[in-house]
């Protein structure tokens, strides 16, 4: 077992026992910190993947930005365990047993495509998630979706001050 | 002639004008407009007529009804010598009933008023219709505006529920007739694919000779209810409810003659289908002894002219079947100037008699209205068939032709003249002549008519002494029977077919002479017996039982009308109610409740809603990914 | 490409304007004007006119069908403003924003109208979505309007990451984002169980977003906090614009996927559902907002339909649907916003009392129920025609059929409530110009129901 194996395993291992964590930590506030823990075991993928400039984004602008502003709004709230809305047991059994079926249809799906190989996406190798050559495909082959995407951006600041400005 | 259109353009824009305007018009502009749109279409139709003399028939097309690819009924109109004698007559007549309504219906508020005359105007319109309409089609939409312009105007004094019935049972019957016309003209349409009149009669020959017998006898359908013949005939003498010139105006110049004018239009038909003629010939026949019988014994003024005039349609139903069909248009005709100076002056006795129509009130009138009484008498001299007044001729012509047909026809028509000789001069004995048998106020108002309903009748007296001598029969000179050869063109294709019969000189002779001299003698015992009737006993027996017009009217609401509305009253109670409603509401509970209970899925949490949505995408994967199983198990089930 | 720059210019225009502009009725004046620019160059490209050429690098189509359908939508825009742009700006201060995010949403609809490639799709829907979580929660003052944005929000999260998952899924398979099926190497190859599971996702996604059942459960209650104005705005043009991009990926995709599994059976069972749950649960309601909510997703139901056959009369159908339910639902809702009171009493008597209003608006209803001699009974005829061309699932049709019946009831209630019962029919204050609005709105609507021709000519010239 190579290296790479074992700290594939590990990571999946973190991400979702994080993920599981998150969901059932009685305090918000844990939530957010076994949230932030996810997002580091995915950048771990990431590199795995030899994706590092999205390993760095994902850190950079989820573990850091947007979990601190969420530490930040849930401080700001003042919301603890006690807070924290009781929700019926039935329908959190019923949530778990839907939410479970659908996991197991989807990995008995995918397990079922067994004529997978050499048909998927190559993404074990090649320096795509490179830097440079993200750049380059950035502001080439995917240039219009880029700039296109700056009106996704535009209209989210534009609703974000109508929304948040003192009437 | 480009003039034709003109002909129903005025009734139609004098039924516009009084009939958006009768608030604000006055009464005597309204009368003027009214009178003055048929007058306008009587001196058209003057012009057409002497046009047609000259130059014959002329079709002229408008535009299309319908328009689907080879299918076409155009809105064309046909003139031609029967259609132009009708025009006459309708045109004619009506003026005439239109001036002497501007007197009678004075009383009437000017709204009313002003209706009154729309309803008229919109009367002759569709009359006019019927008869100039070059193709079944539009002979059927005169045929349905004629059934309700007399709706409307036997109902024309809507705030009383007898009269507002007896417009319903015009309607009714009339309906009743107009399906067997609707299905005639679909018959011909599937057949020919065309229903203007001169095609149909071109290719004859297509027909079977059962489609020709069904066809006639459904149009013979449509003209019973139409012009009054058994079993459909108990409308007319209900229809005097309207003001009495409308009676005047559905029984002599308008409404009734259609039946017969539909016949004679389609006289190549009829001559085809000899069983046809047959049923026509009897149906008319007991149709014409069963009313005179009814009119023997009936005590209201107009109800004896109503039965009278059933008896007379039935004349000329007889002539129609018998295959004289000129004698039948004759006598429409005759029959148009007499009937009609009979109800006008009927009227002008009511109008005297303040509403009075119990010829049992009346009596010795003679006195008080010189003029109508005159006029009347010519009439009930016209009707009775003396020589030589009009109707003389046009009856003697139809019985020669029901002696051709069948001599027990001929014996059992002469009957009825006699008959009709009877209960005419009965009913003018017993209103003019004797004793008046009124009440003192009533005596002493009694007065004379204005002009503007005594002129319609002097004219009308003159044309009912005069009018036979247009159709002279060979036997008094050669060649004199005007009508006929004016109506040749019409006729010929029927005469073609048929085989000629000519009756023996001597016979001719001998039976107009007997049925005459037999007449008179009827009238002198009828004028003997009633101008010295002083006091009316019950009736009994027989006499009880025509007073009461053979109990038609009971047995038709004992047979017909009750089962109907017997059944009706199930159908409502229970399919209706429990099987209908009852499953129509079920749906419409089920569709609530089951509204009620979906409601309560939408609870507004949003963990509920992804909890189903991601059920639902667990059963649509489920689903998608074993569908030949579940196809498999569908295909079992079902 | 004319529309979807023009439109994002557009949009940082009104931004701007809101600084230098104070009348808000100038506001509006300005967004028509817009409006009325973006329809000329958008029907300019229909003709061939275009004012830039980018290389889209394959990501984007301009054919006949997605630009006569732009057209379509920036016109029922520009009616859509027309006809309640007062009520724009009383919902609250930021006009300009609102009229902003009505360009931007423009802007998302354009790209999802011709889009071909997987990623302008989900850029399309996001940029659609997003201002309309901003539209719905305008109202700020009212608690309804801020719930009922959260929860659009959260819900619309949870399809936005549906819909990643099915193009993750799909991109993995085929190794591209393209949906046409020339363009796309791995075709060649068959189809694998791992693209099939990203179309199923990407199915759910978009019924979610088309608000068909059972992922319709956002729509009523997001509807009804909404402030009316953009309800109207998200029930007609945004939810068209989600059926033409549900169409065009499932014309481009299903037709060569399903030599391997036939989607219909998943397709009829939304179909019902929808039908069935619209429909029905329409019927009790108490509010015609409300009403009109589940209507939507009734009619979400017959839009299915061109989905559900995929042939030629179905994307004819789907465009002149698009017309007829957009048109009609946004006189229904300016009638509606001009009223007192909400409910189906508050209709009452309106026909004594604004006779014009009625009678418009029993036109408007008439056409969605469907009824002869309006654009909305050619909507529907297209749709239950085309399945009929398939030459199979006539039963489908019957059942569409008895489901239309049932329509019917609520719709002509709003009429009885009109015409047949007495009551004050409270109205705001009735400008003339919008009556004229109103009356123009009827007759393209009795119009097209007469002649459904002037629509669809338009795609074959």
């Amino acid at each position: 077992m190579s290296i790479t194996v074992v700290l594939f395993w590990f990571l999946t291992a973190l991400a979702l026992l994080s993920a599981i964590m998150v969901l059932l930590s009685k305090n918000p506030v844990h939530s957010v910190l076994w949230l932030i823990v996810v997002f580091f075991a995915i950048s771990g993928h990431y590199i795995l993947l030899n994706a590092q400039f999205l390993a760095i984004v994902n850190l950079i602008v989820y573990a850091g930005a947007i979990m601190v502003l969420f530490l930040f709004v849930i401080m700001l709230m003042n919301l603890n365990a006690e807070t924290e809305p009781q929700k019926n047991t039935w329908l959190k059994l019923a949530g778990a047993i839907s939410g479970g079926s659908l996991l197991l249809i989807l990995v008995s799906v995918i397990r079922s495509a067994t004529d997978m190989t050499g048909r998927t996406a190559q993404v074990g190798e090649g320096n795509i998630g490179l830097i440079s050559n993200l750049g380059k495909a950035l502001f080439s082959e995917y240039v219009v979706p880029f700039e296109i995407s700056s009106v996704l951006f535009l209209s989210a600041m534009v609703g974000a001050v109508v929304i948040g400005k003192k009437d | 002639m480009n003039l034709i259109y003109l002909v129903p353009l005025f009734p139609l824009l004098g039924f516009l004008i009084n009939g958006l305007f009768r608030k604000s018009l006055s009464k005597s502009l309204i009368g003027i407009i009214g009178s003055g749109a048929i007058l306008a279409s009587f001196i058209v139709s003057i012009i057409l007529f002497n046009d047609v003399r000259t130059n014959g028939s002329m079709i002229v097309s408008y535009f299309n009804l319908l328009d689907i690819e080879a299918f076409k009924i155009p809105f064309a109109f046909q003139i031609d010598q029967l259609s132009v004698i009708f025009l006459l007559i309708i045109t004619g007549i009506g003026f005439l009933i239109h001036v002497y309504s501007t007197a009678y219906m004075n009383d009437e508020t000017n709204e009313h008023f002003g209706r009154y005359f729309s309803y008229l105007n919109l009367f002759v319109f569709s009359m006019l219709l019927l008869v100039m309409g070059a193709n079944y089609v539009i002979m059927f939409i005169g045929w349905e505006g004629v059934g309700l312009c007399s709706y409307l105007l036997i109902g024309f004094w809507f705030k009383n529920n007898t009269y507002n019935y007896a417009a319903k049972k015009a309607f009714v019957m009339n309906r009743i007739g107009d399906l067997g016309f609707l299905l005639a003209v679909f018959w011909i349409l599937a057949k020919l694919g065309t229903v203007n009149y001169g095609e149909v009669f071109a290719s004859t020959v297509k027909f079977s000779a059962s489609d020709i017998t069904g066809i006639t006898l459904l149009l013979f359908v449509g003209a019973c209810g139409k012009s009054a013949q058994i079993p459909l005939y108990t409308w007319l003498p209900d229809a005097m409810a309207g003001p009495t010139p409308v009676s005047a105006l559905i029984h002599a110049a308008t409404m009734v003659t259609a039946g017969i004018y539909m016949i004679a239009r389609s006289n190549v038909l009829y001559t085809m289908a000899p069983f046809t003629q047959t049923v026509v010939a009897i149906i008319g026949l007991a149709t014409a002894l069963f009313a005179a019988t009814i009119a023997l014994k009936q005590n209201d003024i107009k109800k004896v002219l109503a039965y009278s005039t059933v008896s007379q349609l039935g004349y000329m139903f007889l002539g129609l079947g018998a295959g004289a069909y000129t004698g039948a248009v004759f006598h429409v005709m005759t029959h148009a100037f007499f009937k009609a100076l009979l109800f006008l002056g009927a009227g002008s006795v009511i109008h005297a008699m303040h509403h009075e129509q119990d010829i049992r009130n009346m009596g010795g009138l003679k006195k008080h209205l010189p003029i109508t009484h005159i006029s009347f008498l010519l009439a009930c001299l016209a009707i009775s068939g003396v020589p030589p007044f009009s109707g003389f001729f046009s009856k003697d012509e139809i019985l020669a032709a029901a002696y051709l047909k069948n001599p027990i026809f001929y014996y059992l028509g002469a009957i009825g003249a006699l008959m009709t000789a009877f209960y005419m001069f009965r009913l003018y004995a017993l209103t003019f002549l004797g004793k008046f048998r009124g009440t003192e106020e009533q005596h002493h108002h009694l007065h004379e008519s204005p002009s503007a309903m005594t002129i319609p009748l002097i004219v009308l007296a003159i044309l009912s002494v005069v009018g036979g001598f247009i159709g002279i029969p060979e036997i008094f000179a050669p060649d004199a029977h005007m009508l006929e050869k004016f109506l040749h063109p019409i006729f010929a294709q029927s005469d073609s077919i048929k085989e000629l019969h000519h009756l023996d000189r001597s016979t001719e002779w001998m039976m107009m002479g007997g049925v005459s001299v037999l007449i008179i003698v009827v009238i002198i015992i009828a004028w003997r017996k009633y101008s010295r009737t002083e006091q009316f006993v019950a009736s009994h027996g027989i006499a009880r039982t025509l007073e009461n017009k053979w109990y038609v009217d009971e047995l038709y609401d004992n047979v017909i009308v009750r089962p109907v509305t017997g059944l009706g009253s199930v159908l409502k109670n229970v399919v209706e109610k429990a099987g209908i409603d009852g499953a129509v509401n079920g749906v419409g509970r089920f569709v609530h409740y089951s509204s009620r209970q979906l409601r309560l899925l939408q609870s507004g949490q949003v963990g509920n809603y992804i909890l189903f949505m991601v059920l639902s995408i667990v059963v649509l994967f489920l689903v998608f990914w074993n569908q030949p199983q579940i196809a498999h198990f569908l295909e079992k089930i079902f | 490409m004319n529309a979807i720059i023009l439109s994002a210019i557009l949009g940082v225009i009104m931004m701007f304007s809101g600084i230098w502009v104070n009348n808000k009725a100038t506001l509006r004046w300005i967004a028509l004007a817009g409006l009325l620019v973006l329809l000329i160059s958008n029907i300019a490209e229909m003709y061939g006119y275009r004012i830039w050429n980018v290389n889209v690098h394959n990501m984007l189509y301009f054919d006949r069908f997605g630009l006569l359908f732009n057209s379509v939508a920036i016109g029922s825009t520009f009616i859509f403003v027309a006809l309640s742009g007062s009520d724009i700006n009383r919902v609250g201060k930021y006009a300009a924003e609102y009229y902003t995010l009505i360009f931007f949403v423009l802007t998302g609809i354009t790209i999802i109208s011709v889009y071909t490639s997987l990623l302008m799709l989900f850029l399309g829907i996001e940029i659609m979505s997003i201002p309309l979580y901003i539209l719905t929660g305008s109202d700020k003052r009212n608690l309804k309007s801020n719930e009922a944005s959260l929860k659009y929000f959260l819900m619309g999260a949870f399809s936005t990451g549906l819909m990643l998952m099915g193009i993750t899924l799909i991109y993995g398979a085929t190794g591209s984002f393209s949906i046409e099926v020339l363009n796309n190497p791995a075709i060649a190859q068959g189809v694998s169980f791992l693209e099939i599971t990203g179309m199923l996702f990407l199915l759910v996604s978009m019924a979610f977003k088309v608000s068909a059942a059972p992922f319709h459960f956002w729509t009523p209650d997001v509807y009804d906090g909404a402030p009316g104005v953009f309800t109207s705005f998200m029930a007609t043009v945004v939810k068209a614009a989600a059926f033409i991009a549900f169409v065009k990926l499932f014309d481009a995709r299903m037709s060569y996927s399903s030599a391997v599994v036939d989607w219909k059976m998943l397709l009829c069972i939304l179909i019902i559902a929808t039908l069935l749950i619209g429909n029905i649960t329409a019927v009790f309601q108490q509010s015609v907002k409300r009403m009109l909510a589940y209507s939507s997703i009734a009619q979400a139901g017959f839009m299915l339909f061109a989905v559900f056959s995929m042939n030629e009369m179905a994307k004819e159908g789907i465009i002149f649907y698009a017309v007829s339910y957009s048109l009609a639902t946004i006189g229904v809702f300016a009638v509606l916003l001009k009223m007192k009171d909400f409910t189906f009493e508050g209709y009452n008597g309106l026909a004594k009392s604004q006779p014009v209003l009625a009678f418009a608006n029993t036109v408007f209803l008439l056409s969605l129920a469907g009824i002869p001699l309006t654009a909305g009974f050619f909507a529907k005829y297209f749709m239950l025609a085309s399945v009929i061309q398939t030459g199979h699932y006539l039963w489908m049709v019957i059942v569409a059929v008895l489901f239309a019946a049932v329509s019917v009831y609520y719709y002509f209630r709003v009429i009885q409530a009109m015409y047949f019962k007495t009551g004050e029919g409270e109205t705001e204050n009735i400008h003339p110009g919008f009556k004229t609005g109103l009356i123009i709105l009827t007759v393209i609507i009795i119009l097209l129901g007469v002649a459904p021709n002037l629509i669809i000519n338009f795609l074959y010239f």
